[in-house]
């Protein structure tokens, strides 16, 4: 009896010892704030550190991104791979919340990737806690990627001075809007030139039954959330709520803008006639380019690629053979002609190196000869663009031409940690779609220089933005009028603490030289 | 028998009730596998909602499995399920019995470490630090044996094995078994229905798997289906960053879907007679 008492102890001990681990299963969410005192660097990863430089060095990246083949069909890593003498691991997360999550975990707990994405937030949050490389006595081993980037990019991973990530070079806007021109016909209106004559055709092509069935199931304009009217606050001069700009040589938020009234009068009035998509701040991803394919709205603010890649042209003829959207100009209004607003300081995004690499010497040359390969114009940059010479493109005078074959290298993008040659790159590469890049690319619009800010302590953006949000919904719906408007800023400036960010941003940006 | 008009209102209400809750839970299932079926143009022409499909393809399906991470990550789930589950039975069976007999010393103190981690957890980021201590990271070991033991399962197993009756055990032992032949030839084969109850628990939580896959692992040949089909559908939802990428369609993402959960869905009709009666065993002690 005793015997067996004592074999039933040591089973119930062994599987309680297991039944520990079995606590913390579904439970991810508590991640956001992994605690700075648990991140001490060490260097305790599962990586050996390399004796001969000729050894191949196993390498790991993380970020956010999609369609990632498997390796043994991923032709970019394959080539990376046999250039630089490395095992590239590059791991991509669909979702914004589940990378930062993992990125938080990985690096409360030491087992840091050799290079990885991090938004601005992240940038300064880990570099005030030591764990980030200082990039800045090396930027001469980068300069290959400097060279690449350019000086502008370099300050945008800069904070206090010193070069903690490297940012990708710019892109530049893709935004328009865009009109149904065969509704346009059918109801004989011009295309708009002015605010005043996109509201009447938006509300011709809600009451109009421009797709002709006899039913009002149409709407005039759709886009994504306040994005939809982002021209019409250019119109205005007027920069989407919250953005900074320089106007007549001062700083100015767009919140505080006196023509910011104005707009949202004309947009409240707009909405009021039941031409613009009723769900329209409900819009999340891509549901407005999915209404304007649906033959739902005849106006959208969108991006070229969702309307005009073979694939979604494609889709458009499929529901409507005589669909035909036509790309416009921004309309006009008192104050001239605006795009809606395009950040300058803001980059595709960043990249940095864990401090604790700084030990494995061997290591962090590889990552630099990667990030020199693939800026270097004569080297890799083209395989991370185009893919490989003579199977996935052609050199054609100098210009690559793609092949049939371009498509199997269609996540080439996702090995661009430095960026690309936007201009040239998007030429190549959409042949078919180049007069909409350029048209796009060539819209005047408002610089804004939020990208350049850092927000300061005690200023929470989340509450803020939202709160700014909720209550323009409001106003636009008309559920609270807008002569309540200096009412809003002022409980912005008192419970959000709007007041630190608007004293702050004038300071940083006046450091950069803008606002005189 | 006869029915006076008020037990036929009744079983009207009943009929009608139910026949709701049936649909509400039947619509959605069957909009899924329609669009799953549909060329997409034909989707988007009715205004992306369809119930009965009037056209039919089944070119989503070839291409997810031809030319997508599915089939990879298929295999994945699979392995991890059949590992994993056995795993799970048989340590959770172990531990559960000899906490079921009531002259286990201490027993009272290994239950109550148990209900502990019921409601108590180390946290994300210390589990994390223990994972990659024991070298499981970028194994399917880390899909496995983190949740080795559910807590609750353990819970539903002992209080099983204690409805067994005594007499058994006795006549037993009087033959001369031991405990390991009791646990193999007696208890065993009179568990059938828990351990399938409670192996379907593990099986279904295995084929969700997500949260560890995408803490523990990094390496895109070990994801297991749930993570390739989310990848699949977080696109659409997400602004268009890069001009590049290439939106899964509606169609598509609606077969990933399907592939997803079709053998969970297959399975479960031919477990369900076990299902209840393990649920309900155990429920009530007399």
């Amino acid at each position: 009896m005793k015997k067996m008492n004592s074999v039933l102890l040591t089973v119930s001990l062994l599987a309680a010892l297991l039944a520990g681990c079995a606590g913390g299963n579904n439970n991810p969410a508590n991640t956001s704030n992994a605690p700075s005192d648990t991140a001490a660097p060490s260097n305790d990863g599962p990586e050996k550190t390399g004796e001969a430089s000729g050894k191949q060095i196993k390498l790991e990246i993380i970020e956010t991104g999609n369609n990632l083949p498997a390796p043994d069909k991923d032709i970019i890593k394959q080539e990376l791979d046999k250039a630089l003498n490395i095992d590239l691991n590059l791991t991509v997360y669909p979702s914004g919340d589940d990378y930062k999550n993992q990125l938080n975990v990985r690096m409360a707990s030491g087992n840091f990737p050799d290079l990885f994405m991090v938004d601005r937030q992240q940038l300064i949050q880990f570099s005030k806690q030591g764990l980030l490389l200082d990039l800045t006595p090396y930027l001469d081993k980068l300069q290959q990627t400097v060279d690449f980037i350019g000086e502008e990019s370099v300050k945008k991973g800069t904070v206090d001075g010193k070069v903690f990530a490297v940012s990708k070079s710019p892109q530049i806007p893709y935004q328009t809007y865009w009109i149904r021109k065969d509704w346009l016909d059918k109801l004989q209106l011009p295309v708009p030139a002015t605010i005043e004559e996109l509201a009447k055709t938006a509300e011709a092509f809600t009451t109009g039954d421009p797709d002709g069935n006899g039913k009002p199931d149409t709407f005039g304009l759709t886009g994504g959330k306040l994005n939809a009217f982002a021209p019409v606050f250019g119109a205005f001069g007027v920069g989407m709520p919250g953005n900074f700009y320089e106007k007549d040589g001062a700083i100015v938020n767009a919140l505080y803008d006196p023509a910011m009234k104005d707009a949202l009068t004309f947009i409240q009035q707009m909405v009021a006639t039941g031409s613009v998509d009723p769900e329209l701040l409900a819009n999340s991803g891509l549901q407005h380019s999915e209404k304007a394919i649906k033959g739902q709205a005849g106006i959208v603010y969108l991006d070229w690629p969702n309307l005009t890649k073979e694939q979604m042209v494609e889709q458009i003829k499929t529901v409507n053979p005589n669909a035909e959207w036509l790309q416009i100009a921004p309309p006009s209004g008192p104050a001239g002609q605006n795009d809606g607003t395009w950040d300058i300081g803001a980059t595709p995004g960043r990249y940095a190196i864990p401090k604790a690499l700084e030990k494995d010497p061997e290591k962090l040359q590889r990552v630099f000869d990667l990030l020199n390969y693939i800026s270097n114009p004569d080297g890799g940059s083209m395989l991370v663009q185009f893919g490989v010479k003579d199977t996935h493109y052609t050199l054609e005078n100098g210009v690559p031409k793609m092949t049939d074959k371009a498509s199997e290298v269609g996540y080439s993008w996702l090995y661009q940690f430095t960026g690309r040659p936007e201009m040239e790159y998007l030429q190549a590469k959409f042949a078919l779609q180049s007069e909409y890049i350029k048209f796009a690319s060539e819209q005047p619009r408002i610089e804004s220089l939020g990208g350049f800010i850092d927000n300061p302590e005690g200023y929470n953006p989340a509450d803020a933005d939202r709160y700014i949000e909720e209550e323009f919904a409001k106003f636009i719906y008309n559920k609270r009028p807008i002569s309540e408007y200096d009412a809003f800023i002022g409980t912005l400036e008192s419970t959000m603490n709007y007041k630190a960010l608007l004293d702050s941003a004038s300071e940083q940006l006046k450091a950069l030289g803008y606002g005189g | 028998m006869v029915k006076g008009w008020d037990d036929k209102l009744f079983n009207g209400v009943v009929y009608t009730v139910l026949g709701l809750c049936g649909l509400a839970a039947i619509l959605p299932i069957l909009y899924v596998v329609s669009v799953s079926l549909t060329p997409f143009g034909e989707v988007l022409r009715n205004g992306g909602f369809i119930l009965i499909p009037r056209e039919i393809t089944f070119s989503a399906y070839r291409t997810l499995l031809t030319e997508s991470n599915i089939p990879k990550a298929f295999q994945i789930t699979v392995l991890i399920t059949v590992i994993g589950t056995a795993v799970n039975l048989v340590l959770t069976g172990l531990m559960a019995y000899p906490l079921s007999r009531r002259n286990l010393p201490a027993r009272n103190f290994f239950l109550l470490m148990i209900v502990f981690t019921l409601l108590f957890s180390g946290g994300l980021i210390p589990t994390y630090l223990v994972v990659k201590s024991m070298g499981l990271l970028d194994s399917i070991w880390a899909m496995i044996l983190p949740n080795a033991v559910w807590s609750f399962n353990v819970l539903i197993m002992k209080s099983f094995f204690e409805g067994l009756p005594e007499e058994l055990f006795e006549s037993a032992r009087m033959d001369g078994a031991k405990e390991f032949r009791i646990l193999l030839q007696i208890v065993t084969p009179l568990s059938i229905p828990v351990l399938l109850t409670v192996g379907l628990f593990y099986l279904v939580g295995h084929w969700n798997e997500f949260f560890q896959a995408i803490f523990y692992v990094t390496d895109r040949t070990l994801f297991p289906l749930q993570v390739v089909v989310r990848e699949i559908l977080m696109q659409s939802q997400q602004p268009l960053e890069n001009a590049e990428n290439m939106l899964p369609t509606q169609t598509m993402q609606m077969a990933s879907v399907m592939i997803a959960s079709l053998p969970v869905i297959v399975v479960y009709p031919f477990l369900q007679k076990h299902f209840t009666k393990g649920m309900l065993l155990g429920s009530i002690k007399g």
